[in-house]
Parts: structure tokens; C-alpha cells; sequence
């Protein structure tokens, strides 16, 4: 479906996209995490084609990307990108014919996706008139409403109350199923755990982590342990080789690891004590983006 | 492509005509200029001092000047009734001048026609203030036709005779030079029409520069520029905006006449025909005497040419612009000196009749954005020709051409590009750079 060779895309003597690769398969979600200026929004639009890389390319379905394929790629923008005098109808048709769609269609599935998103009566409202969120509802149908093969998330949940975010969250899924390859971005990283299987974490341009999120995780050797119990032995478990820090955390203890060897040299130590939970556990992907990209800066 | 290129025009001219903004200010302007037109018939309507009624107090001291003097004022002032004028009653008095003048009131005029060996008639005109100006030269006038008619009579000349001798001589002027057939009238008529004839298109180039820059500049800050730059390319975007804009711009210059060709219209109608108010029918009596009229055959083609092409370029240069500023204000800005340049051409174009000959003229004919302005005016004042008409129109296509290569290209860096930092670095080597 898309694949993004070895693009490089310089502003002046910056770089500010540094051999990125990558690929999305249909009815795939990939992630694209890294902090701000990371080069995240370059790299969305390169592949939109409104940059052109400095080298490497860009293909969708074994083609360069050009205007003649931009009707299949749906794009929610970080920022919102609406015309807030139109109304949600207007806009959501100027944006449909602009993806090739005739009035007729875009009417049917505005209507479909208004009532699906709880608000079947706002296709006459002003978009300035609009709370933020439902803002970003219309912001999300306008990417969606023609059926795109590539659907390209920006922070597509910025914004949103957990209810909302639920109906968006559905909306992707229900893309997926359909087979639309999404490549998504989010600074939150539960979103991104929770949605993709492949992600890229870019740290100023530069891919530093690259792989399916499993195997992100597996190659990740840090480990967290929970503990929770009475007459813990922590001046022991202190000494134990491996064990990285130590920290409460409400009635428990969050105890970091070097790697899961060290986890039942823990469990030897606390075996007398009063334990009513021991719970070894994976890195969280905040975890793994807070290391990498601090060591990246740290170098 | 191309039906998005038509969908995005379609779009745009119908956001502007489809506002009610736009209803508003058309009904505001068609008010405006239909009463600016009929400005007479108006004031009228609404009465004042000028509709005061003047009582003439005659006293004839010759016994037989009275009724030629009645007759005329009452001729002047196109009535039908016998004593009245409508605005002057004329009444004969025999008392004596004292006795006349101590009760003379302020809407009284005191006519004291007496013999003159000379002149054959000689007046006295006595107020207590000074009278209007149009009463005091109807009075004048009426004296001087009583005047003639007395001496006509003296003299038994027949007054067809006296008309005869006295009409002005009929020459017939003829220039060699086609260009430089002008008459002296040419410029002065030109200094007072021609303003008015430009200023529109001065007010439509504002709107039109307002209007591609305000559009560009509303994508650019809602972002929204992105997903249409996305699906269609830099050059479509700008086509649109521009195609639109100048249908617009069009289309308001048409209604501005409609609305003049209406005011006049109505003016006909209250005046009791078709014809054109008095003023304007002697403007172009005059206009048509100095062979202007002639010249209009091949002026409009040009000065329509000259016209669409410099909105063209105004427009492209209204988006290029546009695309490199961040927000309105910063466009706001950066627009002053094109509107300075426009401002300039008005100015010029009013000076030509000023500076007869002059070569900085005829050169500033040629260069874009003065030219629609400066040239029309030239050539219609015979100071310059067909051929240098022609000039300017290949100076602007080739400006023209250059915007469209060079711009472009700064037009597809600057939609997106929403910093400050370093633009002009950035719009420098955009230009340098091989394709849009």
C-alpha cells in the first residue's frame, strides 16, 4: 500500500527528515510518535505531496504519489483546517468535490457520519459556531467521508472529552476492518499502544526506535515490578544487581529492572515478607519514547 | 483536475456574491450612485431658500418696456401663466421709488426700467439683501432681451435678420496629425470627466487586491489551505482565486454602470423623457465636437484590454503577496505599495492634460500598473498612439508571464509556510528553483 523510501528533506541547512523509511499495508494503523519538531508533520506532508522530499520517494500502491492519487489519502491536520464561516454542510461538500466525490454521495454519507457522530442536525450550523470537539468530528468526516485507501491522523483526538474520543476510536477501527491503511500520530502514548501495530518513534528527523509494537516491547530489556505487601525488605531488594530505583506509588512499589532475569532474585528476596501482589510487567511505550529520545538528546 | 479547477472558481465567486455583505453593499451603492445622479432633481424635492418665491416689483418708467420684460422673464422661467413663474412673481407698481423702497420686503425685488438715449434701456435692480445668483442673471437676461427688442422695434429690424448676424460663424477645423487632434476644450473636459470615468476601476482594483489576498490569506490561517493545496496544485489554487476575483470585479463594474445608466434613466423619467440630464448631454456634445467620439471605436478595445490584463496582474501579484505574509494584517501591509502604485496611475492619468508632451509620461504608459490609467488617457488626448497602446499591452503580458514563472514558485513555498523567520531567503531561493 504506502511505502516511504529513505526520504531525506532538508529546510535550508536543516534536516529535518533523515532517511525515514517505512511501510503500511492495508487495513493496517501505523504509529509516528516523536516529540514536537520531530519531523512528523514534514514527513505527513511529503506524503500528502505538498512538499517534495530533497531525496527519496514515496509511493502508494507501486506509484509516486501525485494529484491524480491525493483522492484516495484522507488527511485530519493537527491544527484544525476548517473554513469556519461555511456551514458543516458546505464545507464537508467543498472538501468532498475536492476529493472527486459528486454532491449526491457526499450528502448521503454526511448524513450517515452526523448521525453516527450524535449530531444528525448540525449540517446547517456555522463551523465557528461548533464546540471544539464537534469541530473535530467535521474535521475527522471531511478526511473520511470518500472512503480514503491511506487515512493520515494528526492528534486526531486533541481536544476530545473520553466520550467522543470512544466514538473516533470506533470510527478508526471500523476503517481498518475496511481495510484503509492509517498512519497515525498522537503525544499520547496510550493511543498509539492502544492502535498500532507498527510505529516509528523520530527523534529530530531521525528514526530511533522502528518495528512491530511487540517486538518494540520484547527488545525493550527494562522491566517494571509491582510490589505490594508489608515488612518489605527494601534495604535487601536495594542491593540486588539489577534493580535500577524504587519508588511508592500510592500503596505500592514500582521497582525498575535492568531485565526480566533480575525479577526472580526480587521474588527470592521478598518470599518471608507479607506479599499480596507481585507483578512483573512490560515497559510502557512512554517508558521506551521518554529513554530514547532523552538519550538522543543526551548524545 | 480541470473540474476542480472550475468547482474552486465556482466556489469562490459564489462565497463573494453569494454573501449578504455583498447584497448590502450593492443595494447601499445602487442608492447612492442613483441619487448622486439625480443630486438636483433631489435637493429640489426637498425644498429650500432656493424654491423662495421672488416678488419683481416693477416700475416702468419708459410706459412701454413692462410687458416685452414680463413676457421675457416669464419666458426664462418656462410657465404658462400669465403673472406667475413659479418661483418669480412679476407685478407692475406706479408708486414713487421712495415710497417703493421704504416698503420693500426681503422676498421683494424692485425692477426700475428706465429710458436711455445710449443704450436704449437702462435698469435699476433694488433689494433689501442680496439676491441669489440665478435670480439676479434670469432678471439680467430678461433686461437684455427687453433691451434688444426695443431697439428692434426703434429700428424695424426683423428679429429672424438679427438672429442671422448674430450667430457665431461655422468653421470647420481640420488636423492633419490624427494624433495630436485635439482640441483646447480636449483637456480641460478631460481633466474634469476623466476622474470621474477612472475612479471606478481605481475602487475595483482595491477590491479586487483585497479580495484574492483576504481569501489566500483566511486558507492560510484556518489551515485549511492544506487539504486544498492536497488535492489540488498551487497554480489550480491561484487560477481559481484569480478567475473568481476578476469575474467579480467584472461583474460590480458592470452593476456600478447599471446603477448609473438606472439613476439616469430615472432622472429622464421625472424630467419628463429619456434624455440625458443637461449637464452630461452638453459633456458629451462637447466630447463628441473634439472628435473623441471617433476615437472610441479603437480606445474601449484597447483601454478593456489594458484593463482585464493589469486586474490579471494585480491579482497575481495580490496572491503571491499573500501567500508570503501569515496573517491579514501582515497582507494588509505588504499590499500599500501596490495600492500606492494604483493610486499613482489615477494621479497620472488625471495629469496628463497637465504636461502635453511629456517623454516620463509616455513612458510610465508602458509600465504595468500605470498603464491601464496613464495610457487611455494619452491616447484619447492625442499624445500618444495606437502603437504605443499596443506596447504597453506586450509590457503587460510579458510582466505578466514573468509573475506567472517567477511567483508561482513563491506561491507554492509561501501557502505553507507560516513562519516569519527568514522569508525573504526563502522566497529568494524558491525562485531559483527549477519547477513549480
Amino acid at each position: 500500500m504506502l511505502e516511504v523510501k529513505n526520504i531525506v528533506k532538508y529546510y535550508g541547512k536543516h534536516k529535518a527528515v533523515d532517511h525515514l523509511s517505512f511501510s503500511v499495508d492495508a487495513g493496517e494503523i501505523f504509529g509516528l510518535l516523536g516529540e514536537n519538531g520531530a519531523g512528523k508533520t514534514t514527513t505527513f506532508r511529503i506524503i500528502m505531496g505538498l512538499l517534495d522530499a530533497t531525496s527519496g520517494e514515496v509511493m502508494l500502491d507501486g506509484k509516486p504519489i501525485d494529484y491524480s492519487m491525493t483522492d484516495h489519502i484522507g488527511f485530519v491536520t493537527e491544527e484544525r483546517s476548517l473554513l469556519t464561516k461555511l456551514t458543516v454542510k458546505e464545507q464537508i461538500i467543498y472538501y468532498g468535490i475536492l476529493k472527486g466525490m459528486d454532491e449526491d454521495t457526499i450528502m448521503v454519507e454526511l448524513e450517515k457520519w452526523l448521525k453516527r457522530f450524535d449530531i444528525p442536525d448540525y449540517m446547517d450550523r456555522k463551523i465557528k459556531e461548533l464546540s471544539k470537539g464537534n469541530q473535530q468530528k467535521i474535521q475527522f468526516i471531511s478526511a473520511v467521508i470518500h472512503h480514503p485507501k491511506l487515512l493520515i491522523l494528526d492528534e486526531p483526538f486533541s481536544g476530545l472529552d473520553p466520550i467522543n474520543v470512544k466514538m473516533l476510536k470506533d470510527a478508526i477501527y471500523e476503517l481498518q476492518q475496511e481495510g484503509c491503511a492509517i498512519i497515525f500520530s498522537s503525544h499520547q502514548m496510550e493511543y498509539i499502544e492502544n492502535f498500532c501495530q507498527k510505529l516509528i518513534i523520530l527523534v529530530k528527523g531521525k528514526p530511533v526506535v522502528d518495528g512491530y509494537l511487540k517486538d518494540i516491547k520484547k527488545a525493550y530489556r527494562k522491566k517494571t515490578v509491582l510490589l505490594r505487601g508489608e515488612d518489605l525488605p527494601f534495604e535487601k531488594i536495594e542491593k540486588i544487581p539489577g534493580v535500577i530505583s524504587i519508588k511508592p506509588i500510592r500503596d505500592e512499589y514500582e521497582l525498575k529492572i535492568t531485565d526480566e532475569q533480575v525479577a526472580p532474585k526480587i521474588f527470592a528476596a521478598i518470599k518471608n515478607s507479607n506479599v499480596t501482589k507481585f507483578d512483573v510487567t512490560e515497559p510502557t511505550l512512554n517508558e521506551i519514547f521518554i529513554e530514547k529520545v532523552g538519550n538522543v538528546h543526551e548524545k | 483536475m480541470k473540474n476542480k479547477f472550475w468547482f474552486l472558481t465556482k466556489v469562490s465567486l459564489k462565497r463573494k456574491v453569494g454573501s449578504k455583505w455583498f447584497v448590502v453593499v450593492n443595494v447601499l451603492l445602487a442608492i447612492a450612485i442613483i441619487a448622486l445622479v439625480n443630486i438636483n432633481s433631489i435637493i429640489t424635492y426637498f425644498g429650500g431658500d432656493f424654491n423662495q418665491e421672488t416678488e419683481v416689483l416693477v416700475k416702468d418708467t419708459t410706459n412701454r418696456a413692462y410687458d416685452v420684460f414680463q413676457a421675457n422673464i416669464m419666458a426664462d422661467n418656462n410657465t404658462d401663466t400669465e403673472e406667475e413663474t413659479g418661483k418669480i412673481t412679476v407685478q407692475s407698481i406706479v408708486d414713487d421709488e421712495e415710497t417703493i423702497k421704504e416698503n420693500l420686503q426681503n422676498d421683494q425685488v424692485l425692477v426700475i426700467l428706465n429710458e436711455d438715449d445710449n443704450q436704449y434701456l437702462s435698469a435699476q435692480i433694488i433689494s433689501n439683501e442680496k439676491i441669489d445668483t440665478l435670480t439676479y442673471q434670469m432678471l439680467v437676461q430678461s433686461l437684455n432681451q427687453t433691451k434688444t427688442a426695443l431697439a428692434l422695434e426703434d429700428h424695424q429690424i426683423d428679429p429672424a435678420v438679427l438672429s442671422d448676424i448674430s450667430r457665431p460663424i461655422t468653421v470647420e477645423r481640420l488636423v492633419l496629425n490624427a494624433d495630436n487632434n485635439a482640441d483646447e476644450n480636449t483637456n480641460l473636459i478631460m481633466s474634469t470627466v476623466f476622474p470621474t470615468i477612472i475612479l471606478p476601476f481605481f475602487m475595483l482594483t482595491i477590491f479586487l487586491v483585497q479580495m484574492v489576498g483576504g481569501e489566500i490569506c483566511e486558507e492560510k490561517t484556518t489551515k485549511s489551505m492544506e487539504i486544498i493545496i492536497s488535492n489540488v496544485s498551487p497554480q489550480v489554487h491561484l487560477g481559481s482565486k484569480i478567475l473568481a476575483s476578476n469575474l467579480f470585479v467584472l461583474l460590480q463594474g458592470f452593476l456600478l454602470v447599471l446603477y448609473v445608466v438606472i439613476g439616469l434613466a430615472i432622472g429622464g423619467i421625472f424630467a419628463g423623457g429619456s434624455s440625458l440630464p443637461g449637464e452630461i448631454a452638453n459633456v458629451l456634445t462637447e466630447l463628441g465636437a473634439t472628435g473623441l467620439m471617433d476615437k472610441l471605436v479603437y480606445l474601449i478595445p484597447l483601454a478593456l484590454i489594458l484593463l482585464i490584463l493589469s486586474f490579471i496582474a494585480y491579482s497575481l501579484v495580490a496572491g503571491i503577496l499573500a501567500s508570503m505574509t501569515t496573517n491579514m494584517e501582515d497582507f494588509q501591509q505588504i499590499q500599500t505599495p501596490i495600492m500606492l502604485l494604483s493610486l499613482a496611475g489615477y494621479y497620472l492619468a488625471i495629469m496628463a492634460g497637465m504636461f502635453e508632451g511629456s517623454p516620463l509620461l509616455r513612458i510610465l504608459s508602458y509600465v504595468p500598473f500605470l498603464s491601464c490609467l496613464v495610457s487611455p488617457s494619452l491616447l484619447m488626448m492625442g499624445q500618444i498612439g495606437i502603437i504605443d497602446v499596443i506596447i504597453a499591452i506586450v509590457v503587460l503580458i510579458i510582466f505578466i508571464a514573468f509573475l506567472v514563472k517567477y511567483g508561482l514558485k513563491i506561491y507554492k513555498v509561501g501557502i505553507l509556510n507560516y513562519s516569519n523567520e527568514k522569508v525573504w531567503k526563502r522566497f529568494a531561493k524558491a525562485v531559483k528553483t527549477k519547477d513549480v
